[in-house]
């Protein structure tokens, strides 16, 4: 349950969350985006002094782009709840080595989380499952008994409750599953995971209309594989072609998350879709206006399942728009490793 | 670049190392003697040349490498070297040899640590293959060339190679030597040391960076030492740390500094990725101060400089490119403890303060403020001799 004050505004989101319906609607996006702005402006102390140092606030502004977007690393710092402390029901937080400050997202309510998930991956990840069929999917995460602060681990256990079959699970290791399999899965978890897989299979072919999600990066593993080693490796091993292999896009700090476009529109261009009660904007950097089609630039997220934290983030990633809709993720400081020395520390901190 | 194109480049270097063997090390040592004079003079050609075509290469304001290359020229005399090789070999012409052959693997686009990884092998007569790094192309090029002038026998005996990074079979080639020396992150460093033979001996340049320890005084002399590379050398400042009560002084003073400076020696190119670094750390601590942590924020919408001054002295993110955080320290003891989790990581420290002070940080480098990039030739990043590492 929602904090009271904010329901009315919860309510009007789960609604077009539910609705099944999966069409941009820039009017409705935009009243419900300026309403978040105004609740958030109003019972987020430290948003709302972030705003008013950049001179604005809910009267000053009319369109959505203008709401002040608080950069994700903020949430390793700052608690940043739109409700009472006392009513946090659940908090997530990114993974992270120990001594390193993990972000947090406090919530009050999963049912926006949880009603934003599931479209996205209906759409996106099983385009081909007809109303309540289900697949047999397998996760290479804890689950989320194991891991109850992972957002990840949460959004999968979801998954696996809406559209697995009996027989879906968390497996860390699930090779010996892989290899008896007969009818075709999905097969998810992180880069890292399949990149640990990938060293110990022996190749083996999936049934055929098996898929794969990844997702992250490479954190605990000795070697960072380019994307396309990744694939051809996946392609190798498991028998699963790149055209069926979807990255999904999330952040412990979203509501909502992205995923690649490739089952869903084959004959088109890999490019991440956000769901419709999603914007997402990229950023010159050195200009702070949206970058054109095809130029890099800060992706910058306007969820609105995030009513309780804060709406409008700031990634840490860099992007860039597609021509029509959809963007790409070119990643986090491409060419650091070429930059003077001082940024090794960064890296090397983990920060 | 091909693979049989490298292997080409390390039979002449081959031949060219044979021709060495019996070399006197003081003809050598002469040789580059009369190179280092040639280069530093404000005259110089070489330094003329390397004005002209660094700042299109590496993004640097003209400007800027100019006076860069004056100030760290400037010292690198031929009796300095004399000097040096004299101490590290205990006689200039002792027997010490180097190794057969030596890969230099070249990073960031800071000529002068170039100049000395390509000249201290052929010191030892080892013949040298050398990869540039992409954002310098022209130092190795112009060093090689300025060698072949001066002594056509030493500059036979260095070959400048460029293939793709991801190029497994030009690496494996590189590679294939039986010295290295790998310049880089310490990403690139480990993969090196994945790449290269087991008995091949691999002398290791990992990443480092510079602190100021300063007071209000001091504003002007700090950003010179920023602002000169724009900060992307390993003796660039990248925090400053000051008494508490002299933080939020010398955070004023060092914004003016810096936008004084930026008059004279514009910031050069500002990549995309450090852009948006430079927005999301100015755009944390805006929440930080938000959020009701006394944090100040000084810069300017164009990201010329930027001055954070924090409220703790813990360790942040450095986005380079003239970004300074000014940190508030109660007594040596507190910076001691603050910078002990990058401690191995620091090249150089801008300070007054008694070297003994500071000497348990371990950097290699403590001057005064103003006078970081300008390091004695014997200086190298990370605290290692210039010729020893090389020894066979």
């Amino acid at each position: 349950m929602s904090d009271p004050k904010r329901q009315p505004l919860d309510d009007r989101v789960l609604a077009w969350m539910r609705e099944g319906r999966w069409e941009q609607d820039d009017g409705r996006f935009r009243a419900l985006a300026l309403q978040s702005f105004s609740f958030q402006f109003e019972h987020c102390l430290p948003y709302r002094r972030f705003c008013e140092a950049r001179g604005t606030t809910p009267s000053s502004i009319n369109d959505w782009r203008e709401v002040p977007a608080v950069p994700a690393g903020a949430f390793k710092e700052v608690a940043l709840r739109s409700f009472p402390t006392e009513l946090t029901h659940h908090t997530f937080r990114t993974s992270g080595t120990s001594g390193v400050r993990r972000g947090e997202l406090h919530l009050d309510t999963l049912s926006l989380y949880e009603a934003s998930l599931l479209p996205a991956i209906r759409r996106l990840l099983f385009p081909d499952l007809a109303e309540g069929q289900r697949c047999r999917i397998i996760v290479m995460t804890p689950s989320p008994a194991e891991a109850p602060d992972s957002s990840l681990s949460h959004m999968f256990g979801c998954m696996l409750e809406a559209l697995g079959t009996k027989d879906s699970r968390f497996c860390l290791k699930p090779i010996h599953l892989l290899e008896a399999a007969t009818e075709p899965l999905a097969l998810c978890g992180t880069a890292s995971a399949f990149a640990h897989l990938l060293d110990s299979a022996t190749p083996l072919r999936l049934p055929s209309g098996s898929r794969v999600m990844e997702t992250g990066g490479f954190k605990g593993h000795e070697r960072t594989l380019s994307r396309d080693e990744l694939y051809a490796s996946i392609d190798e091993k498991l028998g699963i072609p790149e055209s069926r292999i979807v990255n999904q896009y999330g952040m412990t700090e979203l509501g909502s998350q992205f995923y690649d476009s490739v089952l869903r529109e084959p004959e088109r261009p890999r490019r991440k879709l956000a769901p419709p009660w999603v914007r997402v904007r990229v950023i010159d950097p050195h200009s702070g206006r949206d970058a054109a089609p095809g130029e890099p630039g800060i992706i910058t997220i306007h969820d609105l399942a995030n009513t309780g934290s804060v709406s409008a983030i700031e990634t840490a990633d860099l992007g860039q728009a597609s021509e029509e809709d959809g963007f790409e993720i070119l990643g986090r400081e491409p060419g650091a490793e070429e930059r003077g020395c001082s940024i090794a520390a960064d890296v090397m901190l983990g920060t | 670049m091909s693979v049989d194109d490298i292997r080409e480049a390390r039979a002449r270097l081959a031949a060219a190392g044979s021709a060495l063997e019996d070399r006197p090390r003081q003809r050598t040592v002469d040789a580059f003697a009369t190179l280092l004079e040639a280069w530093r003079s404000p005259d110089s050609v070489w330094q003329k040349r390397l004005v002209d075509l660094l700042p299109g290469a590496a993004g640097f304001e003209t400007g800027t490498v100019r006076e860069g290359l004056l100030r760290a020229l400037e010292h690198w005399s031929g009796d300095a070297l004399r000097e040096i090789v004299s101490r590290e070999l205990g006689s200039i012409d002792a027997n010490a040899k180097g190794f057969a052959q030596t890969s230099v693997l070249l990073a960031g686009s800071i000529p002068m640590p170039t100049i000395t990884s390509l000249m201290a092998p052929l010191l030892l007569h080892s013949p040298v293959l050398a990869k540039p790094a992409s954002r310098d192309p022209v130092t190795a090029h112009l060093f090689a060339e300025s060698l072949r002038e001066i002594d056509p026998e030493l500059g036979a005996a260095i070959e400048i190679v460029r293939f793709a990074h991801d190029d497994p079979a030009c690496a494996g080639a590189f590679f294939d030597a039986d010295c290295v020396v790998a310049t880089g992150s310490d990403e690139t460093v480990a993969a090196v040391a994945d790449h290269v033979r087991s008995n091949t001996h691999l002398v290791r340049h990992g990443h480092r960076m510079s602190i100021s320890v300063v007071r209000p005084e001091h504003a002007e002399a700090t950003a010179l030492d920023v602002a000169l590379w724009d900060q992307q050398g390993c003796l660039s400042p990248v925090a400053a740390y000051c008494e508490a009560d002299q933080a939020e002084p010398f955070a004023q003073a060092l914004a003016e500094a810096l936008e004084e400076i930026e008059r004279r020696l514009p910031r050069g190119e500002l990549p995309t990725p450090a852009a948006a670094a430079i927005r999301r750390e100015t755009g944390e601590a805006e929440m930080r101060r938000a959020a009701g942590i006394d944090v100040s924020i000084r810069g300017d919408e164009a990201l010329r400089w930027t001055v954070v001054r924090e409220a703790d002295a813990n360790w942040r993110p450095a986005p380079l490119h003239r970004f300074v955080r000014v940190h508030p320290i109660e007594g040596l003891d507190h910076l001691l403890r603050a910078l002990e989790p990058v401690a191995r990581h620091l090249a150089g420290i801008a300070s007054d303060r008694p070297r003994q002070d500071l000497a348990p940080l371990g950097a290699a480098r403590i001057c005064k403020p103003g006078s970081l990039q300008a390091p004695p030739l014997a200086w190298h990043h990370d605290g290692q001799p210039l010729l020893a590492p090389l020894l066979r």
